[in-house]
């Protein structure tokens, strides 16, 4: 017997998907009307996922909560559309409906040409990935993935940058590509299960009674690790993601930094780890250098950017390496660092696209050494941006913190000298995000600037209100869960205990980095 | 009233200022500095009715709350008062007090007087935090956000490159150093099991020897950064790009104080060899910025080296084992820093922004209130017999004495040279005649920036009296200063080191006044001997080092990373492979034709070929 807030999780991924077909296939409906329904699209799911983490009382024994089950036609192949939050997918549920709809209501705001068309793509890729947390079946966990996807090259193909063809094609060869490994590797996970069922709830049971071989394990993993790992830029498979956004439109880029680029590491974490623990632990030591990689490497190319927009899309293939390093800890403490950390990199990353198109759309350009001086005309706009940009480099009080913190101190367990080379990090990304605050927005203003503003009518104006509704959203929760973490470790440690893998002979056995 | 709530608004009043000022007075500048000076005045209430009614008969007490829980580790945030918190509560409460008054005069006509109210008060919210805290995690917390709230405030004049870059600068060194703190934290956390200070407190102590050091020397990275040793104490002389009030607050009683009190704090955690790397990197440093102070012509520069110097002498006194002494000579140097730094504010606001001390001069007849104070100032710094500074740092000659000789010579020739570079300042600047316009108009400021100096300068005087201060406040102080002074071994020491460090400042102020004649223009010294004067103002070359580190090595290397990434991962491996971009050039051709329904068909196409093919392939087997 469906409950109301059973109903309520499937609706809060209808909404976006009907109205955003809706407004894509209406031939004659005026602009007008899209954008008000195009509120509404992204305001519910909102105001759903709100609800529903304040009711959250997941089942004791699967750890799930508004579970509810609809038949496909697939039941035959075990595919059933298994919707449901546990406390990994809640946190990044909500961050999903606050990024869409802070993206939603900025899309808006900024007009595009056809801008009917970009709403409805923009809510097809919303609904997509409030889907995709909210699956619990490794099927259309996987389906809605290609369903948020799908609209982004899209959206990069007809209203990116002038370099969005080049972006659009590379982006597109390693997204499909990871698309088909991680593919490729759930397939072989079930059919090696033997469990006959895409339903994770159903594989986890099987699994844990009769796990599948290890050597096979260290088969099948890094499948999954490579696959996702290429959705989520990992070292040397990131250089899809900083040209991307930088070519991609703001909303989209919002979307995809933030919310689907977590798919994979989602997938790590609630999937591959607690399903195939050997393999991971056989894993373990590769993927920690590739993220170390991440993080150093790719740390100090972030340093020589001038764009703006690659600069953060380079930090946002860096902090990566972090959520990376959290799931190779193997343990409760880095899982559940990792699960903050993808929650606040979600929102603090999409803030910061947000900022730098208000930037952008004040000085005409994303080239750091034109800008300058810009804090006397837009205190405000620089406010909210030195704001986004502490949080991106986890200073205490906003929710990075905690996730950066936990994951180190998880992370200790299984090797300190990882600990140590990796917090260099808090202090590379100090260095470019300081220095991008200082040549935005200190000193005074640039030559080129000065004759930029010269040649427009109007004055340059500081955020107006919708735009700051819009940073507000993302700026209030990081500030929440920053000072407050409880509403999400609390939820993700209950649930992290219940998929926690049993320490597996091999991982103990496995050589532990120094 | 409960001790821990009085702590809780202690902490929470100068926050519900910040957002205040934030979300309704950032155009407001009076109403945010009302609300602002009122937050800390409330802030030294409730200090004062918290010393009055805690009882600290048991060693310390605790309160504390659940925070964050994964798996077996929970970090509890809470409360943990005792003698050292007393102290130090009452220093950043009192001298922040004065501080926020003399702002009103300071910043009264700045264009920005919201944003730097908030500033100064999110400044005590992260200090008060420090203080408080019970858990390195909580300290840790708010340690960062006192960086946070320096960057901000040295920021504050943000259209000058100087300040921009400064205030850069402060926050990256002081990141270098939480680093270390970071690491430190979580290795603790791992050995002995806790994060809790008060935990630590039972645990410390029976250890295997090479990994408490090596715990120990991470965190005091975290120290090197915030009270600036060497080899982080770059970002401190250029952080005088704040307004000069903020300074007053971050050398007296807020930032660099917080790296002392963050070892005392945690002092047991310190087996004595790295306390002994603590004391000769406290040493070193008195020397080092003793001498650079000597070739700075900027007032608030030399006061910054100074900041440094005493921050050596404290340094060295927690080395040498004596961390309540540590905390006694940085309370009187927290009154006579506060008084110089505001008194050097007081001048530069008359003297219309200007800095240099060879142009002031005759600034005490000119300014009777501000020279007058400000000469106290310069006595209780040099260690005059009798007044603040000399109580304090005598303590530490002796202790020093004791424990390692050379230390103490060391120690002896910068209270000397400390008399030196004081004295040289304030005959230069405040006596004979005024050498630039500017000075010659200076006038005496108005009373809520004279009270300050004035309340200041009675404490320069008497604040070393530790026995007749009130108990709560010299728990911690009394026991160790009654050994340095009245231990049974020191009674013929103490005479000749009583004459010593007599002989230290009559010699520094004696010659600065003979070799530094008031009402030269320019320095004796450059002229006289210009490779020693060079090579003093060099201060080693650190800062070009680190420039050209930064420069020449950090950004170059960034650069090539970042041309091999292009070139190596997104060129050859990615454009490289013909053959796959031949395969996927069709897909991308067809991206490009801009036909959206083409899209829709082929994804739904395929969502339905993938369901039929399952579905067959299922039935066939």
């Amino acid at each position: 017997m469906p409950t109301f807030s059973t109903i309520l999780l499937p609706l809060s991924i209808a909404i976006p998907l009907g109205i955003g077909l809706f407004v894509v296939f209406t031939q004659k409906l005026p602009n007008r009307v899209a954008r008000v329904l195009t509120q509404i699209a992204v305001g519910l799911p909102l105001l759903i996922a709100l609800s529903l983490a304040l009711n959250f009382t997941p089942d004791p024994e699967t750890g799930y909560a508004f579970f509810s089950r609809t038949n496909t036609g697939l039941e035959t192949l075990g595919i059933t559309l298994a919707l449901g939050l546990n406390g990994i997918s809640l946190p990044l549920f909500v961050m999903a409906a606050l990024v869409g709809a802070s993206a939603g209501i900025f899309a808006v705001h900024r007009k595009t040409e056809r801008h009917r068309l970009f709403l409805g793509l923009l809510l097809i890729m919303h609904s997509g990935l409030l889907g995709l947390f909210a699956s619990v079946d490794v099927f259309f966990f996987y389906f809605f993935h290609e369903l948020a996807l799908i609209p982004t090259f899209i959206m990069i193909g007809i209203w990116g940058s002038s370099a969005r063809r080049l972006a659009a094609m590379e982006m597109t060869i390693y997204l499909t590509l990871g698309a088909l490994l991680s593919l490729l590797g759930l397939i072989a996970l079930y059919w090696q299960s033997g469990a006959q069922t895409f339903d994770l709830i159903a594989l986890r049971e099987h699994l844990a009674s009769q796990p599948l071989r290890e050597s096979f394990q260290g088969v099948i993993f890094p499948l999954l690790l490579f696959g996702f790992g290429i959705l989520v830029s990992l070292f040397p498979l990131h250089s899809w993601a900083p040209r991307g956004y930088a070519a991609a439109p703001t909303a989209t880029a919002m979307l995809h930094a933030g919310v689907l680029k977590k798919f994979g590491l989602y997938g790590l974490l609630q999937i591959s780890v607690p399903l195939i623990p050997a393999g991971a632990a056989q894993w373990a030591p590769t993927l920690a250098v590739l993220a170390l990689c991440n993080i150093l490497i790719i740390g100090f190319i972030t340093m020589a950017q001038r764009d703006l927009k690659q600069m953060l899309g380079f930090s946002s293939v860096m902090h990566m390496g972090y959520i990376f390093l959290g799931i190779v800890s193997f343990n409760l403490i880095g899982h559940g660092g990792a699960v903050i950390l993808m929650f606040a990199h979600g929102l603090s990353v999409a803030l910061l696209f947000l900022l730098a198109d208000c930037v952008r759309e004040r000085t005409r350009t994303y080239d750091m050494q034109e800008m300058g001086g810009l804090a006397q005309h837009t205190p405000i706009l620089a406010a909210f941006f030195i704001a986004a940009m502490f949080a991106s480099i986890g200073l205490p009080g906003f929710a990075n913190f905690w996730g950066e913190f936990t994951i180190f101190l998880g992370l200790w367990e299984y090797s300190p000298i990882l600990v140590a080379l990796a917090a260099i990090g808090i202090i590379i990304s100090a260095i470019y995000g300081l220095r991008a605050v200082a040549a935005i927005f200190y000193g005074s203003e640039t030559d080129a600037l000065t004759k930029k503003i010269k040649n427009r009518e109007e004055p340059i104006t500081d955020l107006v209100p919708v735009e700051r509704i819009a940073a507000g959203l993302l700026f209030v929760a990081l500030l929440w869960i920053g000072i407050y973490p409880k509403p999400i470790s609390d939820p993700a440690n209950e649930a992290l205990m219940l998929v926690a893998p049993p320490k597996v002979e091999s991982i103990a056995h496995i050589e532990p980095l120094p | 009233m409960e001790p821990h709530l009085i702590m809780l608004g202690i902490l929470l009043v100068p926050l519900l200022s910040a957002v205040i000022i934030a979300l309704f007075f950032r155009r407001c500048g009076s109403i945010a500095a009302a609300l602002s000076v009122g937050a800390s005045g409330i802030i030294l209430v409730l200090s004062f009715i918290l010393f009055a009614t805690i009882d600290l008969s048991s060693e310390y007490k605790v309160w504390q709350v659940e925070w964050l829980t994964f798996g077996e580790f929970s970090l509890y945030l809470g409360f943990l008062f005792d003698g050292n918190t007393a102290i130090m509560l009452f220093v950043t409460a009192f001298v922040g007090f004065l501080i926020h008054i003399f702002s009103l005069g300071y910043m009264k006509d700045d264009d920005a007087k919201g944003r730097y109210f908030a500033g100064l008060s999110i400044f005590m919210f992260s200090m008060l935090g420090i203080v408080l805290a019970d858990s390195l995690v909580m300290i840790f917390f708010f340690w960062e956000l006192v960086g946070f709230s320096s960057y901000m405030l040295i920021a504050h004049y943000y259209k000058q490159p100087d300040a921009a870059a400064a205030s850069k600068k402060a926050f990256i060194v002081n990141r270098i150093g939480d680093l270390g703190f970071l690491v430190g934290m979580v290795w603790a956390y791992w050995y002995y099991g806790t994060v809790q200070l008060s935990e630590l407190y039972q645990v410390a102590g029976s250890e295997a020897y090479p990994l408490v050091a090596g715990i120990a020397l991470c965190l005091m990275g975290g120290f090197l950064g915030k009270s600036a040793h060497f080899p982080l104490h770059v970002w401190l002389p250029d952080a005088m790009a704040g307004p000069t009030p903020v300074s007053a607050l971050i050398h007296a009683a807020t930032m660099v104080a917080a790296g002392i009190y963050f070892l005392v704090r945690i002092y047991v955690l310190f087996p004595t060899e790295v306390l002994l790397v603590v004391a000769i990197l406290g040493v070193a440093m008195t020397v080092y910025a003793g001498m650079a102070a000597l070739a700075q012509r900027d007032i608030k520069k030399i006061l910054a080296y100074s900041t440094l110097s005493q921050l050596g002498f404290m340094a060295a006194a927690l080395g040498m084992g004596m961390p309540g002494i540590a905390l006694f000579h940085m309370t009187t140097h927290a009154f006579f820093k506060a008084l110089l730094f505001l008194g050097s504010g007081s001048v530069i606001n008359a003297c219309h922004h200007e800095k240099d001390i060879f142009k002031m001069g005759g600034l005490l007849k000119k300014m009777p209130i501000t020279g007058i104070t400000f000469g106290i100032g310069v006595l209780a710094i040099s260690g005059v017999t009798f007044l603040s500074g000399y109580w304090s740092k005598d303590a530490i000659l002796l202790q020093a004495y004791t424990f390692y000789q050379p230390l103490f010579w060391l120690l002896l020739y910068s209270a000397a040279v400390t008399a030196l570079y004081m004295g040289r300042l304030y005959w230069i600047a405040f006596l004979k005649t005024p050498r630039s316009e500017a000075a010659s108009h200076a006038k005496e400021n108005s009373f809520v920036m004279t009270i300050p100096l004035i309340v200041l300068a009675i404490l320069s005087v008497v604040g070393g009296l530790y026995m007749f201060w009130p108990d709560v406040l010299v728990a911690s102080i009394l026991p160790e200063a009654e050994l340095v002074f009245h231990g049974d071994d020191y009674h013929y020491s103490h005479y000749a080191l009583y004459i010593l460090g007599t002989l230290a400042w009559v010699i520094g102020l004696g010659a600065s006044l003979w070799f530094y004649k008031p009402g030269s223009s320019e320095d004796p010294l450059e002229k006289k001997a210009p490779p020693v004067y060079s090579f003093i103002k060099s201060r080693l070359y650190l800062d070009e080092i680190y420039n050209w580190y930064v420069t020449k090595v950090q950004q170059r290397f960034a650069d090539m990373l970042a041309f091999l990434d292009l070139i190596i991962i997104s060129g050859i491996l990615v454009r490289g492979s013909a053959a796959l971009v031949g395969v996927i050039g069709l897909v991308g051709k067809h991206l490009h034709n801009n036909n959206l329904h083409v899209y829709i068909f082929w994804f739904l196409g395929g969502a339905i070929l993938f369901f039929a093919l399952a579905y067959f392939q299922f039935n066939l087997f």
